[in-house]
């Protein structure tokens, strides 16, 4: 099985979890910008966020032979806080670089004006960069911010092909089958999705414009979750080819629109095991 | 108006002459230089203009603008390769075989016949041949390709030549960027600058220096780059189209990989030519050099970070903005760069270096070690800074100087280390033994 998990957030991650999604079969992945549990009070604070996420992150994620990407955005919570909202400015640097995928994520957290507007402003820049999109669901009243979010996706002059809306269940896909954009799933221990339920949205919408993510962070989640539902579906009787296009073909496709995906890991990270790779060593 | 990127069908000998022009075209060529050959559009077929004709329907039908080639190697004589030529006894063969093909290219709608001299040392042979070409053939510009070992070598023989015949309008010059980097005194770059206005045709591949064998690009020292910006400096507009007859073994392939080199390579050409007029123009080509010119190409980036600090007013500030403000393989560029321009802003250089020594990137690290640090950091940094890369795994050939600057301090830096090492049954890289003289 070869995975590409289109939506994980490595910096909360351990080593330990690298080493074991490479066992999977995770060879790919896009570490979409999010809140870090503890709010952030200054743009600084994000510029570091964002400089890892295409510096340390990225040549961590190399070291287990694993190509790293990530999408760049302000979250719609922290859109909320007046001292954050100035790093919007900010962001047309880093959307210009090699390995920067999509624009993510984005959305709605409480639906506030707030929020509106940093919604569209940030499409706005996704489609001067003509990159993709990850939008994020909201976790309260998802089913009207699903149908809010639609809305705005459909005026904005994003094509639908190239907007992610994620986090979806059994109650939002319907809107977002029929609107063309690509739906995501997050697989959860015990929220969100999980394998079971997830195989089923498969049976009845098949593979094409689905997406399937660990979502992990630094809650309570599981980096192998995409692992876990690619064996549910081949015991549920889908194909090899099935499990690929959903776990592989499906992201490279929709990543893809961006031309700027490595599937290789970043070079110039090569370093002599033998001798001492202190990130494996846990020491430097 | 540019110039037309194109393939040679030479390069394509296994292929039926439609099928190659199919598979040129579809990888996004534009232009085809077409070799005539037994098997090519024979010029020597009854029904040649006929075959003509309908070839130059196929070639707008895809697009393909056209020069005629005549370096084909057993069409004139089956027992010796390119014989007769322009120099031979038996030159009229030759002429007669040139003058047929202006009348294709004609009716081709070809920008040039391109030709060589042959080998010999007859000057006077080569003058009455190339008048009677140019006599008897009417309106078709024929273009002289000097040949690594002909008795037209170089582009100064050409030229020299040409001078000769008076200047003739129509007698002008192709030029193989392949062969400048094989036997001319100047680099491809140059040459193709010297011909100038007299340029009508150009060959593309890479080569060794002293060895005429066309390699694909990047197995030689051809510098593309370079190469291509000089054809749009000087406002050449005609075909450029990529040589390597011995490669028709795995001809898509071996063009497919030709067009991302051709293309890589004019994206860096004019993203170099940009920033030197506009040095604040860095960041938008710096930023994009990875998926434009290939993954893993630091050359691109340091060639704009040189660039920059060449054309920039304020070298410190451009580059301490670029590596501030740079992934991992953007600030790689810049510590790599800093052999070459960091001497031009010193201090602001070794803020950067100190910065990347803090690093645990390996790639970060090894970059900074380079020429520059080798230089201008302080001992005490510079050691910390080897000693790091033995912690890393970073072999010491990285380090720049290491050999004038290991003291006494650093060895004993690096024995505790060892015997540190030692002590916790771990391997002692290599490369530190060497560095005690321990190594077996």
């Amino acid at each position: 099985m070869r995975i590409f998990d289109p939506h994980i957030h490595m910096t909360s991650r351990t080593t330990d979890d690298y080493e074991s999604m490479y066992a999977a079969g995770v060879l790919a992945l896009v570490e979409p910008a999010f809140w870090l549990g503890q709010p952030r009070t200054s743009v600084e604070s994000f510029l570091d966020y964002f400089d890892g996420l295409i510096g340390w992150e990225r040549f961590r994620a190399a070291q287990y032979g694993i190509a790293h990407h990530c999408a760049i955005a302000l979250n719609p919570k922290e859109a909320n806080d007046p001292r954050c909202v100035e790093v919007i400015d900010e962001l047309p640097r880093y959307l210009v670089k090699d390995g920067v995928v999509a624009v993510g994520e984005i959305g709605y957290d409480s639906m506030t004006p707030e929020e509106d507007d940093a919604f569209a402003r940030q499409l706005e820049l996704a489609v001067i960069h003509e990159l993709p999109v990850l939008v994020h669901t909201p976790h309260r009243d998802k089913q009207a911010g699903t149908v809010r979010t639609l809305h705005v996706v459909r005026e904005c002059g994003v094509p639908p092909e190239r907007v992610l809306v994620d986090h979806l269940n059994e109650m939002t896909v319907h809107a977002v089958a029929d609107s063309g954009c690509w739906m995501g799933f997050s697989i959860y221990p015990d929220t969100k999705m999980d394998e079971s339920r997830m195989v089923r949205l498969i049976q009845e919408f098949g593979t094409e414009r689905m997406l399937v993510n660990s979502a992990a962070d630094w809650g309570r989640s599981d980096p192998l979750k995409t692992y876990k539902t690619g064996l549910m579906m081949l015991d549920a009787g889908f194909s090899e080819s099935d499990v690929d296009r959903l776990l592989w073909r499906n992201p490279v496709e929709f990543y893809g629109q961006s031309g700027r995906l490595m599937l290789d890991p970043e070079p110039g990270t090569a370093v002599d095991a033998v001798t001492g790779n202190s990130v494996l060593r846990g020491e430097r | 108006m540019t110039y037309h990127l194109g393939y040679g069908t030479n390069g394509f000998a296994n292929h039926r002459l439609d099928d190659a022009l199919a598979v040129i075209a579809d990888l996004g060529y534009t232009a085809v230089a077409l070799t005539l050959d037994h098997h090519h559009l024979d010029p020597f077929a009854d029904n040649v203009a006929r075959h003509t004709a309908r070839l130059a329907a196929r070639l707008a039908e895809l697009d393909l603008r056209v020069v005629v080639e005549t370096g084909a190697r057993y069409l004139l004589n089956p027992h010796r390769k390119h014989h007769p030529t322009l120099v031979s006894e038996d030159q009229d063969v030759r002429v007669d075989f040139l003058i047929r093909a202006t009348r294709i290219a004609a009716d081709l709608g070809a920008d040039c016949v391109s030709f060589w001299s042959g080998a010999g040392d007859s000057w006077d042979l080569l003058r009455s041949g190339v008048t009677k070409v140019l006599d008897r053939s009417h309106d078709v510009v024929l273009g002289l390709e000097p040949e690594p070992g002909m008795l037209v070598e170089r582009l100064a023989d050409a030229l020299r030549l040409r001078t000769e015949l008076g200047d003739p309008d129509r007698l002008r010059i192709t030029l193989d960027v392949g062969h400048c980097v094989a036997v001319e005194p100047q680099d491809a770059a140059t040459c193709l600058r010297q011909a100038g206005d007299l340029l009508v045709n150009v060959q593309l591949d890479d080569m060794l220096p002293g060895v005429h064998e066309h390699l694909e690009f990047g197995e030689g020292r051809l510098d593309l780059a370079d190469a291509l910006g000089a054809l749009t400096d000087i406002g050449y507009s005609g075909v450029a189209a990529v040589e390597l007859p011995r490669h028709g073994h795995a001809a898509p392939e071996v063009a497919r990989r030709s067009l991302d080199a051709l293309r890589a390579a004019r994206w860096l050409a004019h993203a170099e030519r940009t920033v030197r007029e506009d040095p604040g123009s860095v960041q938008r080509f710096f930023s994009a050099a990875g998926r434009e010119t290939g993954f893993g190409a630091d050359d691109a980036r340091i060639r704009l970070v040189v660039a920059c600090a060449e054309a920039s007013p304020d070298v410190a500030e451009g580059l301490t903005a670029l590596y501030r403000r740079g992934s991992s393989a953007e600030r790689r560029a810049v510590l790599h760069a800093l052999t070459e321009v960091g001497g031009k802003a010193p201090d602001a250089g070794l803020v950067l270096v100190k910065d990347a020594l803090r690093t645990n990137e390996t790639g970060l690290v090894t970059a900074a070690l380079g020429a520059f640090a080798g230089k201008h950091l302080d001992q005490h940094s510079w050691r910390h800074g080897v000693l790091k890369c033995l912690f890393m795994g970073v072999p010491l050939d990285a380090v720049a100087g290491l050999e004038q600057r290991t003291d006494a301090e650093l060895l004993r830096m690096v024995a505790a280390f060892a015997d540190e090492r030692g002590a916790a049954g771990r391997p002692v890289p290599h490369d530190a033994l060497t560095l005690l003289g321990k190594a077996s």
